[in-house]
């Protein structure tokens, strides 16, 4: 899991994800937001390393210009949240507002509903919906930040 | 603009070829009188070009093309610089930036189609970004490893006016340099190499473009350890030195590979330690109890090798950061190099005399005896290309100049142009085979045009070499799409052209052709007809480990 600090720019996500496919990496999750400082952004890349060893992701990202700062998390203790939106039958909704999920929308057919947690918890939730027989869901991916404590 | 920032930067040369979307950076360049351009005939050609010259003195080269087919004709020529890490600057045209995205007439995604053989690009869509855009690209271009950087500027923005910028230092906060060496790991690394019982150091283009020469050759006489290159290293330790170990690599000398594959301490620097210095990865240098491995670029620590000693720094500095701790050497350093010797003896370079063809080492060996340990050799790809580095016998560190990483036929002639405006001090001799010489063989008209002095040593022998040696050993033995049975007669193609050119088919005609090379001021070609059937030897078989080398048949 790595979190990089990049230049916002036309080419960097091209950049990026060009150097994943080209070193035969795999992305298994990224999410890409403003970041604290104006004119970066944040990404978020959980990136399986191939036949290549691990250090090499870190490594080549960091050879990339637009890359400013990566921090590898992997052997971290993290918050490593995600974000839930789904689209549900009525009668589901409150046994998932019991499991922490947050009404959206109420309809006549459907009720979106949100849920946020950590990875595993967000694993267990949608496993939940699948359950109920969910109409629609989307998933934001990742964003992690190291824990204080 | 463009130009005066340029002209900052200290350009005195810049290949190229205009075309409608650099139409108003040419307008202007003749104003610019101290930057002299050279026409050149297609852009790949302009890209080995500014390659040969950068590779020559140091200095960054500088291509103009057009945009669409111009800019993408230097994607081969990027590649090479990249994959050799030769600093360059590519400015190609792009189309008015209001047209960008509406598949304008010669428009194309150079940046998207050139990430991944740039070191950096940049596309300017706005004459603000120019000033400190050109003034990056040379930064980034020329420092830690270097490699080719492109700027894409798209036509509007070349026609705005903007003050230049003074050279500052440029700040880019994603961009880190490794210069510094870490002094414990340089003494752990010194002591490694004295403790060593029988050591190798093998030497990449690192060393060259760090100008670690000389610091190498201190590290090795002061800890007594034998010195391999690979194919881009040659020219970075002297050959014909008693620790000299040659070339490394599937294609490498006999003495070496066996150096390699018996080494306890391997030292590895500037180097990228690739298939073709490993052969078979599992088996490479088996007996290494530690690897050290100095390079500028981290990303190379554990790429291929994982080392237990990393030095992530300049070449130069690191060696010389290592040289004063070395103080005594381990007791068994005698019986080593005695061994090598032995080796060396046990497993030489020969080739095939006695057939009554003319031999490609011959001819060599004939055009080495000129370059006098100081002209600028100039390989193509193929057999020619290492038949030519495996004949290199310069008493001193040299200029050794070919298309390592990429493997570009065509490379040598464009190249061999650009090294001769670089280095005009110095001979240059560009070798090549008939197959490569023809994918660019229209910058003769270039060599022409500057009455360059450069003598091509054209290997010729009616196929693609190493191909049809590869399909004979590897391949099942079946010939395929290899012979070139319609080439062109190389003496009316030179004369066509306006250089002169001979044709020599047998040993005693080399001398007198050579000769009259040499008393000729100007390009000169020389049509060697040789051995069909010579072969590369010693050559690793595809797979296998670099224990398995063959040699050259004996007594024939």
């Amino acid at each position: 899991m790595l979190s990089v600090l990049v230049e916002d720019g036309s080419n960097t996500l091209t950049k990026v994800a060009g150097m994943i496919r080209r070193r035969g990496f795999h992305v298994r999750a990224i999410t890409v937001g403003p970041s604290g400082e104006p004119g970066r952004s944040r990404m978020t890349l959980q990136i399986d390393a191939g036949h290549a060893e691990v250090d090499q992701v870190r490594k080549q990202l960091e050879r990339l210009v637009e890359v400013v700062e990566i921090e590898d998390l992997t052997e971290h203790a993290v918050h490593r949240r995600e974000l839930v939106v789904a689209r549900v039958a009525a009668s589901a909704v409150p046994e998932l507002v019991a499991k922490g999920a947050r009404v959206l929308e109420s309809g006549s057919v459907s009720t979106t509903i949100e849920f946020a947690g950590e990875g595993d918890e967000v694993g267990a939730f949608v496993e939940e919906l699948r359950r109920h027989g969910n109409l629609d869901v989307v998933r934001s991916g990742p964003v992690v930040m190291r824990r204080t404590a | 603009m463009l130009l005066e920032a340029l002209e900052q930067e200290g350009v005195d040369l810049i290949f190229g070829y205009p075309g409608g979307a650099n139409l108003p950076i040419y307008q202007r360049l003749p104003d610019h009188p101290k930057l002299r351009h050279i026409l050149v005939r297609h852009e790949q050609g302009a890209a080995h070009m500014a390659d040969g010259y950068a590779r020559a003195c140091g200095r960054p080269g500088v291509v103009f093309a057009t945009s669409g087919p111009g800019a993408l004709n230097l994607v081969t020529g990027l590649c090479t610089a990249y994959m050799d890490s030769v600093p360059m600057i590519a400015i190609t045209g792009q189309v008015n930036s209001t047209q960008v995205g509406r598949d304008a007439f010669q428009e194309s995604d150079v940046i998207g189609a050139t990430a991944s053989v740039t070191k950096h690009s940049y596309l300017v869509t706005h004459i603000s970004q120019l000033p400190r855009v050109v003034h990056e690209a040379f930064h980034i271009a020329t420092t830690g490893r270097p490699g080719p950087v492109l700027i894409d500027i798209c036509k509007d923005v070349q026609m705005a006016e903007a003050e230049p910028i003074a050279r500052e230092r440029v700040n880019i906060p994603g961009y880190h340099l490794n210069g510094h060496v870490n002094l414990d790991s340089a003494q752990i690394a010194a002591a490694a190499l004295a403790n060593a019982e029988q050591p190798v150091i093998l030497a990449g283009h690192g060393v060259l473009l760090s100008h670690a020469e000389q610091a190498l050759l201190d590290l090795a006489e002061k800890a007594g350890v034998p010195v391999g290159t690979t194919l881009l290293g040659i020219g970075g330790f002297p050959v014909n030195h008693p620790l000299s170990l040659h070339m490394t690599g599937f294609m490498g000398t006999g003495w070496c590979l066996k150096a390699v594959q018996n080494a306890d301490v391997l030292m590895m620097v500037g180097m990228r330690v690739d298939d073709r210095v490993t052969a078979r990865l599992e088996d490479f240098a088996p007996k290494v109890k530690t690897f050290i491995h100095v390079d500028i670029d981290g990303s190379e620590m554990g790429k291929n090798v994982r080392p237990h000693i990393e030095l992530v720094a300049d070449a130069r500095n690191a060696l010389e950061a290592i040289l004063p701790h070395i103080d005594s050497v381990h007791e068994g350093r005698g019986a080593w190099l005695t061994q090598i010797d032995a080796w060396r003896e046990e497993h030489p370079l020969r080739y095939t005399h006695s057939n009554g063809h003319l031999q490609p080492q011959d001819v060599l060996i004939d055009m080495y005896k000129r370059c006098r340990n100081e002209a600028v050799v100039v390989a193509d790809v193929g057999q020619n290309q290492i038949w030519a580095a495996l004949w290199w016998n310069y008493d001193r560190p040299g200029l050794f100049i070919n298309s390592g990483g990429a493997g570009t036929m065509g490379f040598a002639l464009p190249a061999a142009i650009g090294a001769k405006f670089a280095r005009p001090d110095l001979d240059v001799w560009c070798v090549a085979g008939e197959g490569g010489f023809v994918m660019t063989a229209q910058e003769l008209s270039v060599a022409v045009e500057h009455q360059l002095d450069i003598k091509i040593v054209l290997l010729n022998n009616f196929s693609l070499g190493m191909v049809r040696q590869f399909q004979d050993d590897f391949y099942g033995g079946v010939r395929s799409q290899v012979e070139l049975t319609h080439i062109p007669d190389f003496v009316k193609l030179a004369d066509a052209y306006g250089l002169p050119g001979v044709r020599v088919d047998k040993l005693a005609d080399v001398g007198p052709a050579m000769d009259a090379a040499q008393r000729t001021k100007g390009p000169f070609l020389i049509d060697f007809r040789i051995d069909p059937e010579a072969n590369v030897y010693p050559i690793v078989p595809l797979g296998k480990s670099l224990n398995d080398f063959w040699e050259a048949p004996v007594g024939v």
